[in-house]
């Protein structure tokens, strides 16, 4: 007789042998976690950006690759947010899109109280930061390095990374992804600390940046010659190119490297 | 594929769908209507682009009842791309969305694996797409009349077949104009030379 | 009123035998003694006007806003209880923003509309809430043009050139149908909001007011709602001033012959 009331009516141990939990909940039973982080499919290359005495000026080319395929050459990776901010975007295509619609929101949002205040680049900077953590913190990145730019609210120019651990850092002289390695030490050599900055003025900046962009044409194999450039100063505001292209690549010296050594024909 | 040209919009596909290497279905129809002139291509997972060509026409059959007028191509493309963005982890579905109305006179974006949206005068995708790239590009003119724009779709998908393993069957195209639908289907003796 | 008293004016969702929802006519009656708010259509822009009239000295110029912005390109004025039209507005932003989100594109206005319609219309429904104590105007820019809606306690609404509410909406409205809304650009618009609005005010005349102005325009102000600047708010005010001063001295001297009759 089974004196556990828990028991009663239950087939009996000896007759059927002990009951099998993991049989009965199997339905509950979790085999996989949750998966969410993923993998970048459609990307897009290096952000690279500088700051001069009266602002910044900012680049990222027009370049969507799939894997090693080229396949959309007309992404706008550059997103310029209120009246004196820009973002710039690499990484993911299509969280870039997502965030572009969450700076369009932020702005919207801003825009209803008219009181004179306007959205600026380090507030811009600090909402991105927030999103990037959190979203790491849900282990579902949003797989994007960025680089916001602009001026802050004394009106001096502004320049900080954020990317999709939530990690943040300013300088002079900023770049995502390959423009890291290949672009910061020719920005360096324009400024290499901050009151390098105050010396340098908007022509010589941009000469930098497009150096920069071409090198990255040469040395990044993700990377397009087509490419966006943003000034932004307190005169003029956000100026918006798009659609550069390098300019005066260096390629005849082609004609004069024959074999791999020591072969002269 | 689809391209835009000078009276709206041309979807093409070939009709080849496989499980491994076995053809599960040679004349498979992958143009799928949407709503009355929006159409997608389907690639990637046959169950899932059909699930999501599902979705979408109840959205926006579900649009036109509350809006009391018909949805734009964009409109499409845009609920696509948030189902294809947040369900990234459980889906493989690269489309291609494609519509014609009299304001934009034909429009045609593109939606790959993340769920990024791309707008394109023309855009390939799939298996095959991988071997035509340099031929689209080359040979794609803006404003192609009717003539030109199916024999450009036709020889693409021609040469797609003939190099993707993966790619095959019969070439079917939707043409979408002021005019309406018109379908077209080329058997592999008519575009083998083409 | 004759059925005061009859029992049928206690709650929504109860008609009177003759048909009436009483609450609904009590909240127009809340609306009635509004500060004035009009909305002027131009070929291609929206106006927002409102005369808003000063209870206490102690109240900051500037703040405590009539006129507010729905989303981007839409904007809204209301006459009534503040409150209910703060949260209109509010109601109104979730519907721009969940359109955002769903469909990837700013919501028409006439859709807007509708869905605001639909949602004031149901509060008039249930004995649990009462209707809207406000009339608004909402207006704004989309990809089929301009658009400007009054939308009533009840939750009908009507498409306008010009619209006005509030205590002086009768000469509002006289106004509004003289000028020539096809014609007039948005920048004389301001002007004309300034002048109906002062205007409107004369009846109401022992009471303070400050007048807010906004714009909608694709030229002034890129397509966004935005309050007008500084310097156009004071020559609008201005001309409204002088105007207003003209028509007294025609009155005046009108008055003169009569006396030398």
């Amino acid at each position: 007789m089974e004196h556990d009331p828990f028991r009663w009516g239950r087939p009996s141990d000896q007759a059927y042998g002990e009951y099998n939990n993991s049989i009965a909940h199997a339905g509950q039973q979790q085999s996989f976690p949750k998966m969410n982080t993923q993998q970048p499919i459609v990307t897009g290359t290096s952000v690279i950006a500088i700051k001069f005495k009266d602002g910044i000026v900012i680049a990222a080319d027009n370049l969507g690759s799939y894997g090693s395929l080229a396949r959309f050459t007309d992404v706008e990776r550059l997103f310029p947010v209120g009246d004196h901010a820009v973002v710039g975007i690499s990484g993911d295509i299509s969280d870039l899109q997502y965030v572009s619609r969450l700076l369009e929101d932020l702005e919207i949002e801003n825009n209803y109280d008219y009181d004179g205040h306007s959205l600026r680049a380090p507030h811009i900077h600090e909402y991105l930061q927030k999103v990037f953590y959190h979203r790491r913190s849900k282990m579902d990145p949003l797989w994007n390095s960025t680089i916001v730019g602009g001026l802050d609210d004394s009106g001096k120019p502004f320049l900080k990374y954020v990317d999709l651990l939530g990690v943040q850092y300013s300088a002079p002289t900023l770049a995502t992804g390959f423009g890291a390695y290949l672009a910061l030490p020719i920005l360096r050599k324009v400024v290499f600390e901050e009151k390098d900055v105050e010396k340098i003025d908007e022509e010589t900046a941009r000469n930098a940046i497009k150096e920069c962009m071409k090198v990255l044409f040469y040395r990044d194999a993700r990377s397009l010659d087509k490419y966006s450039l943003i000034t932004i100063t307190k005169k003029n505001g956000v100026v918006f190119e798009k659609g550069l292209k390098s300019e005066e690549q260096s390629w005849r010296f082609a004609k004069d490297i024959k074999g791999y050594g020591t072969q002269k024909v | 594929m689809a391209v835009k040209f000078k009276d709206g919009v041309v979807l093409g596909a070939d009709s080849r769908t496989t499980t491994g290497s076995y053809i599960a279905n040679r004349v498979t129809d992958k143009l799928t209507q949407v709503y009355d002139k929006i159409w997608c291509c389907r690639s990637g997972s046959a169950a899932d682009t059909q699930a999501v060509a599902d979705i979408v026409k109840y959205h926006l059959e579900l649009y036109t009842a509350q809006h009391g007028k018909p949805p734009s191509a964009k409109v499409a493309a845009s609920i696509f791309q948030e189902l294809t963005y947040t369900n990234k982890d459980a889906l493989s579905a690269g489309l291609i969305v494609a519509g014609f109305d009299e304001k934009t006179n034909g429009e045609v974006f593109s939606i790959p694996l993340g769920g990024s949206v791309h707008k394109q005068p023309f855009a390939i995708a799939g298996s095959g797409s991988a071997y035509i790239y340099g031929w689209t590009e080359k040979n794609f003119k803006e404003n192609m009349n009717k003539e030109e724009v199916v024999s450009f779709v036709k020889t693409a998908l021609a040469q797609a077949i003939k190099w993707d393993g993966s790619s095959g069957g019969v070439i079917r195209q939707v043409i979408l104009t002021k005019e309406g639908i018109e379908r077209l289907v080329f058997y592999p003796d008519e575009y083998e030379d083409a | 009123m004759t059925s005061v008293g009859t029992g049928y004016d206690l709650s929504n969702s109860v008609f009177s035998p003759d048909g009436r929802n009483f609450q609904v006519e009590y909240a127009s009656k809340a609306v009635e003694n509004g500060g004035t708010s009009i909305g002027l259509k131009t070929k291609n822009g929206i106006v927002f006007a409102v005369e808003k009239i000063i209870t206490s000295k102690l109240l900051v110029p500037g703040k405590n806003n009539r006129i507010q912005t729905i989303g981007r390109s839409i904007g809204a004025v209301y006459s009534g209880l503040l409150p209910d039209g703060r949260h209109l507005v509010s109601r109104g932003r979730d519907e721009f923003n969940s359109y955002r989100s769903q469909y990837k594109e700013d919501i028409t206005v006439p859709y807007l509309i509708d869905r605001l319609g639909n949602y004031v219309q149901a509060y008039t429904c249930y004995n649990s809430v009462r209707p809207f104590g406000i009339t608004s105007i909402i207006g704004g820019i989309d990809e089929d043009g301009t658009h400007l809606y009054m939308l009533e306690p009840s939750g009908s609404y009507w498409g306008y050139k010009g619209a006005a509410t509030g205590k002086g909406r009768q000469s509002a409205k006289n106004e509004l149908e003289k000028l020539n809304l096809d014609e007039l650009s948005t920048r004389d618009a301001v002007k004309e909001a300034a002048r109906i609005i002062y205007q409107a005010h004369e009846d109401n005349k022992d009471k303070d007011f400050e007048i807010e102005i906004s714009w909608i325009s694709k030229e002034e102000t890129k397509g966004l709602h935005q309050f007008v600047p500084e310097d156009l708010l004071n020559e609008a005010k201005q001309y409204a001033e002088d105007k207003l001063n003209e028509d007294e001295d025609e009155d005046e001297e009108d008055e003169d012959e009569n006396m030398e009759e």
